[in-house]
Order: structure tokens, then C-alpha cells, then sequence
């Protein structure tokens, strides 16, 4: 969106309350999303929860190909049309709805360098495992990801975004790696998420903010996707305060929302529960 | 100490030790840890171990030429600058070390290689002044396309084409990041106190080039002047770690202006205009002497069939 | 071009090279013939001997058909209408620059008195000819590079390349061809091709990579068509601001198609006719072969055109249309049918008619348009013929509905919503033929039965066109 753009979308959206048939898009839940766009995914809708702001979730398979920066997630409020975490933020803030207003500035340069540490390391991780480790890619991502279509063009569409992907690796450098050193980075990163967290509720104490739900979104979708190996989840379950942050979020705003009777708003969402 | 490491990086200009982000990164590094290391400031890549510059080579472990392993391997060797780092602020380097590739990187690559005026008057020139002869003619055009490229990839979009808008959203993010910086920063004199860790590395060698290379388009420029502590910051390790370099500037300005006065020679500016038009005819000429050929062949067939029918009857 | 020219007995070559077949001109030869028949004496003749020189990879057997009709001539007005037509022949097959035929007195031992031998002298193409061109369009330039080998394995295949490599976009054809020897009619192809279409109405981008194969061939007065396309279609918003309702359908989708065309052309010239009608039906099946997509798709065009008062033709043309989704799959965009524009309902915006979202023409699932005009020379012109003759002046009436069915409300209530709310527009404007593909129209419309959506060309409106109302 171009800085204009935004102006006049911002005005826009201040101007107009949250609507009640807001929507999110991705890809479908059962049998095609990836574990890397079921996290980002993920993270949205726990980041519009804590907001307490309703969206349906809508499963698409052309998903992906419908939104404007090709990535998903996606939401449809209105007549606008916006994708990615960060943007999303951006323009619920403009409507009034924020969860790091808060903070001081400090705080917030934190969160925005964490955020992108989770960004940068777990969602490249994740990326990687997902298209570079052949076993992965050939039995689960391949297939998954081709699951809409038809003969040839599931095998095309598969190996075109491998190919992409793998030069997307090489071009920041993590092409190189082996598994064992993206692992390793995965620790890395939970090392410092769990240093950061500490004994704190959340990460900037008593109140949720965006970079919270972006955290859940990775971590419980890592911790509840079966992958060839356990190797990845097993990264994460070493770190108990990480752990009791998931489940934490999942009971307060998955939970205890959906048991609140909304049923029909959040026609959910995430997948299997921790416990 | 006996294994003495050597160190491959651009040479640097503008009064900076290097011109390149990765270059000033491991410099630095390797100045706040104390690492005797063996500098060899070149210019020809292909000299490098790894054919890439930055590289370290190690006698052991061989050559590495990421910054963040270069960083590993004198670390391996005892030189760290982040020693005294709590857990948690060697949680928050590696957290701002990300803000910086993920929003400041992009921006930077698009500044000195991708926007054009700056390519053109700035970046291409530097490199195609200092690479030896043949390669001068082909590194950067090399440099170039793998940098766009690497841009395309990392913003997931193969359609980009520079542009406003690209402009507008990679310096949106640039902008924020180094307004984070400086908020984080504060006043103190490094980001962790009083003495650098591999953070400050990562800062300086990112903003060092924006603020000491003079680019004919630069917003970035403009904003990381406003921000008093962030421009300190890197002028004191400039001053305090690069005591040579800094003291070599000015010197080199004077040369940056010497050739606006080729304008000023009449003679010479109306011969090459004579020589530029009467080429740019030539090349016209020859181009539709060229292309005519096929196009002179195929009308007049179509043309004038009817015409010739006609008359055929008429004399009947 | 091409006239016999018989009033000596001389052995006259005929000249001229003629690649594209002019109806007009052909009448002039027959009636030339006419009148000849009466001057020249009717004398018996048999043709002993017809030879082909400067063949090189043509295959012999390959002409053998085209020109054994010589044989049958009985006397010389017959042996030179018989050459006439087999150096016709030879030339629509496409592979010789140029055919001379020489009629002479049979010599040799066998020679019989009243023997003649006709000899055709022909130039092949290249085996290999390319061609090079670039464009510049708007904010986009391309460069196209083609390469056609005719007569690749001499008996009439031809293959074509073409390769556009633009800026933006590149795209590439393959296509080769392959006729039935002595009949010419029917022949196969298959190409192999990558397209990318830009739609501003739709705001909507279209790649297309796909195979297909055709069969051609006539039977009776019509031609027919049968043809396989398999395409991966690959849709997507041609800008950010693209609504939401084609944003649905960006993504990649399989078509595999069966259809069937026939045409039925009596017209003596497809951009300008004087007289004669046109009827074009096409029918294609898809997803019954596979892929993602599966409708049945009916369209056809008529067009009449008759003489009318001093000189000026009167034309009257009825286009319409419906695709039937098939297995509850709703049609694509890419499928739909679009009118409107300075070729179809003129005094609309291109394809601008009917459903919309945000500004977007969707398309419809039905759809009419027909057309009346009465065409005229161009007034004040002295002699036929020359510059004038490419141009007309056009007085017209439009008439068309595009809409979306529902079907849940059977066939009389579809009538019945194509019936409503009908578009018309009338107006006068100019035509200028361009070669005999295409035509280029500026017309004063002036629109008329405009419905809430739909987007307007009051007055001047200007067009290009194969394919007219």
C-alpha cells in the first residue's frame, strides 16, 4: 500500500466501525494449508481475539493467489482488503483497536525487533523445513500443497514454489544449512523468546500484544502439527514457560471465548487443542 | 594467537575502513573484541576465498564469508564482544539484529542499488572506478542484478519492479526501524551500556554507509540526520575504533565535484553534440533502412492487386 | 493478377505471385474466360505429359493430386482452365513463392499430333524463414522474434514459431500443421502456446499455457472444426484495486476442452461483403476430459448481407449465446461472455455491459446482440477503385442483453430476463478495411436503454476489429 494509500485507507477505516461480516482468508484447513501459513494465519486471528474483534474464517483454496501481497493470511473488512500480520495491526489501529498503546517507546522498539526475530527465524525456519528437507517436502508439503488440483498442474505448481522457495534460501543465505543447523536456530530463537518472556504473563507483563499472538501462532501450530519428526515441537517443549504461555492463550481467548456462546463468530479457527 | 586469522573486505572510501554493510559489520566486530586479525582491504572479489567479500579465512576451519558465522568463528577463537551480555539482552541482539535485516537491509539495497540515480552516480561508479580492469565492466552489473533479485525474493513478489511504490513501502519500514533504534538506544553510548557487543556492530555497519556516502537520492540520508544519537553512535565508533579512516574524508570530496567542470568546455560540448546527433540520425536511419526491408517487401504485393485487376478489365 | 492470357498460342507464362485469395478478383477471371471462349477455335487436344520443374524436398506424389485434373482437358480452352486451376491449387498449398505453367506441342517419339505438355515451373520457399519486429505499446515494449519452416518433410507441413519477448510479459507459439495430401481441406494441427491477456474492464490478468489439437475439414457447403484444448489458466488482479468478486477467482485453474465449430461463408469477402450470409456455431464441452473447469458452452452468429440501391449494401447480423455450468461448479470469468464495444453493441464501453462488481465486468452466462446496418461508398469519389475502395460509410442499429442465469427458474424465465432491460444504440460512422483480416471503425453513437453499471461511449467511439456486429 503506498503511503497515500494508507493515509486515505487509514481515514477510511477510522471512519467506519468493525464491521460484522469481516473475514479472513486461507488456504483449506484440512487438507492443503502449511504448518508456516497455518502459524501466520493463526497468529491473526489470536491478534483479532485479543482485540476481541470478530472475524469468520473463511477457507479458500485459491487463497493464497487472492491476496494482494500473495501471502496469507488475508481479511475482508468492508470494501478493504489487507494481508499480513503487520499491516493488519496497522489498520486496526486505525480504527481504534490497539494492544501496544501501552507501551513505551522502548517497549515498542522491543516488540517490533521480537516480532521480527519470529519473522526472520522461526517463520524462515519453518519455510525451510517445510520445502528443503526432501523428506518433508516429498511427503507432506508436496502433496498438500497440490491438493486442489488436478493432474499436471499439481505437480507444476508444487515444485514452481519449491523452486521459489529454495531461491529465496539461498538468496538470505540459508541454503547452506543443513537440518540440524535450522534446529538449531529454532532453539536459538525460543531461547531468546523464553529469556524475554521470563515469568511474565505475557511479553510486556499483565496486557497481550501483537508480537503475543504472532509467538502463539508460530509455537502452538509447531506444537500441534505432525510433522515427519518430532524434532521441531521437541525444540520448543524444552522451554516450560513457552509452553504455559500457549496454553495460556489458547484457554483465554480460544476457549473461554468460544464456550461464551459466540459459536457463530468464531467458527474456529485452530486446529486440535495442547491438551 | 599463533594462527594468525585473515580478513578479506572491500576497501573503504568516503571515510569509512569499507563501503560495504557486511564488510563494516565483521570490522567492527573484530575491532570491539579485540581480534588481531590480518586485514586485506581489496577490491577484486575474485581474490577472496570464498569469492565473495567479507571473508575470514581460518587455518582450521577454512573460509566463511557470512557475517554471522565470521562473528561464530572469532568467538570460537575468544574474541567476544558480547561477553558480558545477560541472557536476555543476547536475547534482544538477535532480536534487533533481525528488525535490522528484515526492514533496514531491503531499503539499503534499494537505495545504493536499485534506485537509479543513486546506482548510476554513486554505487556503479565506485565499484567500476576501483575493480582492476575487465571485471570493472562486469562486476557491478553482476552485483546489481543479484541484489534485485535477492529484493524480489525476500519480498516474495517475482513481478517487482522499482518504483514509487516499492520505494515508498521498503522506506516506510527503513524509517521506522531506525526511529526504533534510536528510541532503544536512548542515550546511552552503545545499546548495552558503555562498551560495544556485536549489536553495535550490526548498527554501525548498516548505518555507517547511509550517513557518511553521499547519495543524490537520500531520504534515508535525511532521516538518520535527524536522529541525533543514532548519527553520534556511529560517528564515535568511527572516531574511537577507525581513528585513520575518519581523518581521510574530506580529501576525498574534492575529487567527487572535479568533473562538472567538463560542462563548462565550449569546444568540446559542441563537438560531442554535432558527433551525438549525427549518431543518433545514423542509428535512425539505419534502423528503418533495416526494418524497411521487410515492410517494403510485404505492402505493395497487398496493395496493389486490385489496383491491376482493375485496368485488365477496362481493357477488355 | 494471374489472368490467362490466350490469343496467341504462344507458351505465356502467367505472372504474379498471389498468396492471398481476393474474392473479387476471382470473379474477373471467370468472366475474362467467357468472352474468350467464342475467339478461340474449338479444337481437340489430349494432354500427353505434365511436368513439374524446380522441385527440391516437395514430394511428387504430394502434388500428384492437385494437378491430375489437367489430364481430363479435352481441348486447349480446357487444358489452360485446368492449368489455371491446379496452378491455384498449388499455389493455397502454401509452399511455392511462385507457379508458372507453360503449355507446349509434345515432342519426342510418343508424341502424338494434337499432344500437348504442360509444364508448371515453381519456386519453393526457404526451408527456413524468420522474421523480426519489436513493438512499443503503452509503458511496455516487446520484442518478437518468428521462424516458419513450410514443406517441412515436403509434403505440405508446415511449422511456426513465434517467440515475444516483452518486458513485461513473454509469451510463445508453436504450431504445426499437417494437410491431407490432395485435400487441402482437411488438415490437422497442433500448437503449443503461452498467452498473457491484460482486461482492464475486469481489472483481470490471464496467462495461458495449453496444447490443442484440431481437425479441419469441409463437409457440403460448411466447414468443420473439432478441436481438444487442454490450458492452465492462471488469473489474477490486474491492479491492487481490483474488486473482490475477481479476486475470488484469481489462482490457477485446468480447462480441458472438447468443441466443435462449423461455418458456413457464402460471402464474397469476410470484411466488407456485398452479398452473401455467414453462419458460425460453437459448441465446446469442458471438464468432461478432466480438469477443474466443466460447463457447455452454445454460441452462434449470423450475418446477411444483400445489395441495396446504388451500391450501398444492407446487412442485418444476430449474435447470441449461453454457457450451462455443469456438476454444480459455477462458471469462471475467463469463460464468460462479454459485450459492448466499437465492434459489438457500439455506444457502450469495451465489454461493458452487464454484471459488475466495484466497477469490474464480470461477464455473463447469456447473451444477445444483432445488428442492422446499411453500408455505402464513400460519396464523392470519382472512380472506382484506389484508396476509396478500402472505405465505407456505415449507418447502424445495435441491439443486445448480457445477463446471468438462474437456474432454478427454467428456460421461460431465462427468455424472459434476456427480454428486459434491452440495450440498443444507433449512429454513422466510417470503416476502413484493413487488408482482409481486419477493420477499423469511427463511429458517432449515440447509446441508448444504458442500465445502472453499465459504462458509456456517448458520441465518438473508435475501433478495431476481426469480428463485427
Amino acid at each position: 500500500m503506498s503511503l497515500a494509500a494508507e493515509a486515505f485507507v487509514s481515514q477510511m477505516a477510522a471512519a467506519e466501525p468493525w464491521p460484522e461480516n469481516a473475514t479472513l482468508y486461507q488456504p483449506l484447513r484440512e487438507d492443503q494449508i502449511l504448518l508456516s501459513d497455518c502459524a501466520s494465519s493463526l497468529a491473526v486471528q489470536a491478534y483479532l481475539r485479543m482485540c476481541g474483534l470478530p472475524v469468520r474464517v473463511c477457507c479458500r483454496a485459491n487463497a493464497e493467489y487472492m491476496s494482494p501481497s500473495g501471502k496469507v493470511p488475508f481479511i475482508h473488512v468492508g470494501n478493504q482488503v489487507v494481508s499480513e500480520l503487520g499491516p493488519i495491526v496497522q489498520f486496526t489501529k486505525a480504527k481504534g483497536h490497539s494492544l501496544s498503546d501501552g507501551l513505551d517507546d522502548v517497549q515498542r522498539a522491543e516488540m517490533k525487533a521480537y516480532m521480527e526475530l519470529v519473522n526472520n527465524m522461526l517463520l524462515t525456519a519453518e519455510l525451510y523445513i517445510q520445502w528443503c528437507d526432501d523428506t518433508t517436502s516429498s511427503e507432506i508439503t508436496r502433496p498438500r500443497y497440490s491438493s486442489p488440483y488436478s493432474w499436471p498442474l499439481n505437480h507444476i505448481l508444487a515444485y514452481q514454489k519449491q523452486w521459489e522457495v529454495r531461491r529465496k534460501m539461498n538468496a538470505i543465505g540459508w541454503a547452506g544449512k543443513t537440518l540440524e543447523q535450522v534446529y538449531e536456530d529454532v532453539s536459538q530463537c525460543c531461547q531468546a523468546l523464553s529469556q524475554r518472556l521470563g515469568t511474565q504473563p505475557y511479553f510486556f507483563n499483565k496486557q497481550p500484544t501483537e508480537l503475543d499472538a504472532l509467538v502463539f501462532g508460530h509455537l502452538f501450530t509447531i506444537l500441534t502439527t505432525r510433522l515427519t519428526s518430532d524434532e521441531l515441537s521437541e525444540k520448543i517443549k524444552s522451554y516450560s514457560n513457552l509452553l504455559s504461555f500457549c496454553r495460556r492463550i489458547e484457554q483465554t481467548y480460544f476457549e473461554e471465548q468460544d464456550r461464551d456462546g459466540q459459536s457463530g463468530t468464531s467458527q474456529l479457527s485452530k486446529g486440535p487443542s495442547l491438551i | 594467537m599463533a594462527a594468525p586469522l585473515q580478513l578479506y573486505c572491500w576497501r573503504g572510501d568516503h571515510g569509512l575502513p569499507s563501503v560495504d554493510a557486511d564488510c563494516l559489520t565483521v570490522l567492527a566486530y573484530a575491532k570491539f573484541a579485540g581480534a588481531p586479525l590480518k586485514v586485506h582491504k581489496i577490491t577484486n572479489p575474485w581474490r577472496s576465498p570464498t569469492g565473495i567479500l567479507p571473508a575470514l579465512k581460518t587455518r582450521e576451519e577454512g573460509s566463511f564469508s557470512q557475517p554471522s558465522k565470521i562473528i561464530i568463528q572469532l568467538r570460537k577463537q575468544k574474541y567476544n564482544a558480547d561477553y558480558d551480555l545477560s541472557a536476555k539482552e543476547c536475547a534482544d541482539t538477535l532480536a534487533f539484529v533481525s528488525l535490522l535485516e528484515e526492514k533496514l537491509l531491503p531499503a539499503l539495497i534499494y537505495t545504493h542499488w536499485v534506485d537509479a540515480k543513486n546506482y548510476v552516480d554513486v554505487t556503479r561508479r565506485w565499484y567500476a572506478e576501483n575493480i582492476p580492469f575487465p571485471l570493472n565492466f562486469l562486476l557491478p552489473n553482476r552485483i546489481h542484478g543479484r541484489q534485485l533479485e535477492r529484493l524480489r525474493l525476500v519480498r516474495g513478489d517475482p513481478t517487482l519492479e522499482p518504483g514509487e511504490q516499492l520505494e515508498k513501502e521498503l522506506y516506510h519500514d527503513a524509517l521506522e526501524c531506525m526511529t526504533l533504534l534510536s528510541q532503544r538506544l536512548g542515550s546511552q553510548k552503545f545499546f548495552f551500556g558503555d562498551s560495544p557487543s556485536s549489536l553495535d556492530a550490526y548498527v554501525f555497519g548498516h548505518l555507517a554507509p547511509l550517513l557518511k556516502i553521499k547519495l543524490p537520492n537520500g531520504k534515508l540520508q535525511q532521516h538518520l540526520n535527524s536522529l541525533d544519537n543514532l548519527r553520534q553512535f556511529c560517528t564515535n565508533i568511527l572516531v574511537l575504533y577507525f581513528p585513520s579512516e575518519s581523518r581521510e574524508a574530506p580529501a576525498k570530496k574534492v575529487s567527487n565535484h572535479a568533473d562538472g567542470g567538463d560542462f563548462d568546455n565550449e569546444p568540446h560540448k559542441r563537438r560531442n553534440q554535432i558527433l551525438s546527433v549525427l549518431f543518433a540520425v545514423g542509428a535512425m536511419l539505419g534502423y528503418a533502412f533495416l526494418s524497411g526491408i521487410i515492410t517494403i517487401k510485404h505492402t505493395p504485393a497487398r496493395l496493389e492487386e486490385p489496383h491491376v485487376d482493375e485496368e485488365e478489365e477496362e481493357e477488355d | 493478377m494471374g489472368t490467362v492470357h490466350a490469343r496467341s498460342m504462344d507458351p505465356l507464362p502467367m505472372h504474379g505471385r498471389d498468396l492471398g485469395v481476393n474474392p473479387d478478383d476471382l470473379e474477373v477471371v471467370e468472366a475474362e474466360q467467357e468472352t474468350k471462349k467464342e475467339i478461340l477455335e474449338n479444337k481437340d487436344v489430349v494432354v500427353q505429359h505434365v511436368n513439374i520443374e524446380g522441385l527440391g524436398r516437395t514430394k511428387e506424389d504430394y502434388l500428384g493430386y492437385e494437378i491430375s485434373d489437367v489430364f481430363n482437358a479435352k481441348n486447349l480452352i480446357d487444358v489452360m482452365k485446368k492449368s489455371h486451376e491446379a496452378r491455384q491449387k498449388l499455389l493455397r498449398l502454401g509452399i511455392f513463392k511462385e507457379v508458372e505453367v507453360l503449355i507446349d506441342i509434345s515432342e519426342g517419339d510418343d508424341a502424338l499430333p494434337n499432344g500437348l505438355d504442360v509444364t508448371f515451373e515453381v519456386t519453393e520457399l526457404k526451408r527456413v524463414t524468420g522474421s523480426y519486429n519489436t513493438m512499443v505499446g503503452n509503458n511496455e515494449g516487446s520484442m518478437v522474434l518468428g521462424i516458419k519452416l513450410p514443406n517441412m518433410f515436403g509434403r505440405g507441413e508446415k511449422l511456426t514459431f513465434q517467440f515475444s519477448y516483452g518486458t513485461k510479459e513473454t509469451s510463445y507459439g508453436l504450431s504445426f500443421f499437417k494437410p491431407q495430401p490432395g485435400y487441402y481441406e482437411r488438415n490437422f494441427t497442433l500448437n503449443l502456446y503461452k498467452v498473457t491477456g491484460q482486461f482492464p474492464w475486469s481489472s483481470l490478468k490471464e496467462t495461458d499455457r495449453g496444447v490443442s489439437t484440431e481437425l479441419s475439414f469441409p463437409l457440403w457447403m460448411t466447414d468443420h472444426t473439432l478441436k481438444w484444448e487442454g490450458v492452465w489458466r492462471e488469473l489474477g488482479c490486474l491492479a491492487r484495486s481490483a474488486s473482490f468478486a475477481v479476486r475470488e477467482e484469481s489462482g490457477h485453474t485446468l480447462k480441458s476442452a472438447l468443441s466443435h465449430a462449423m461455418v458456413l461463408d457464402t460471402r464474397n469477402s469476410a470484411i466488407l461483403p456485398r452479398k452473401g450470409a455467414l453462419l458460425r456455431i460453437n459448441q465446446e464441452l469442458a471438464g468432461y476430459t478432466g480438469g477443474d473447469a466443466s460447463f457447455l458452452k452454445e454460441d452462434f452468429e449470423l450475418q446477411l448481407n444483400r445489395p441495396f440501391l446504388w451500391g450501398s449494401v444492407l446487412s442485418a447480423s444476430l449474435w447470441g449465446g449461453m454457457i450451462f455450468p455443469v456438476g454444480g461448479r459455477p462458471t469462471s470469468i475467463a469463460d464468460r461472455f462479454y459485450l459492448g464495444g466499437p465492434t459489438s453493441v457500439r455506444g457502450f464501453g469495451m465489454y461493458s455491459i452487464g454484471p459488475q462488481n466495484e466497477g469490474d465486468y464480470l461477464g455473463g452466462e447469456a447473451y444477445w446482440a444483432s445488428g442492422l446496418h446499411l453500408y455505402t461508398p464513400l460519396p464523392f469519389r470519382s472512380t472506382r477503385g484506389g484508396l476509396a475502395d478500402l472505405f465505407r460509410t456505415h449507418f447502424f442499429l445495435n441491439a443486445g442483453n448480457l445477463c446471468n442465469l438462474d437456474y432454478g427458474e427454467g428456460p421461460h424465465a431465462h427468455l424472459q430476463k434476456l427480454a428486459e432491460c434491452i440495450r440498443w444504440s444507433y449512429g454513422a460512422g466510417i470503416i476502413l478495411r484493413l487488408g482482409n483480416i481486419a477493420r477499423l471503425e469511427l463511429n458517432y453513437c449515440i447509446p441508448m436503454g444504458v442500465q445502472s453499471g453499465d459504462r458509456i461511449c456517448d458520441g465518438v467511439q473508435f475501433g478495431a476489429g476481426i469480428r463485427f456486429l
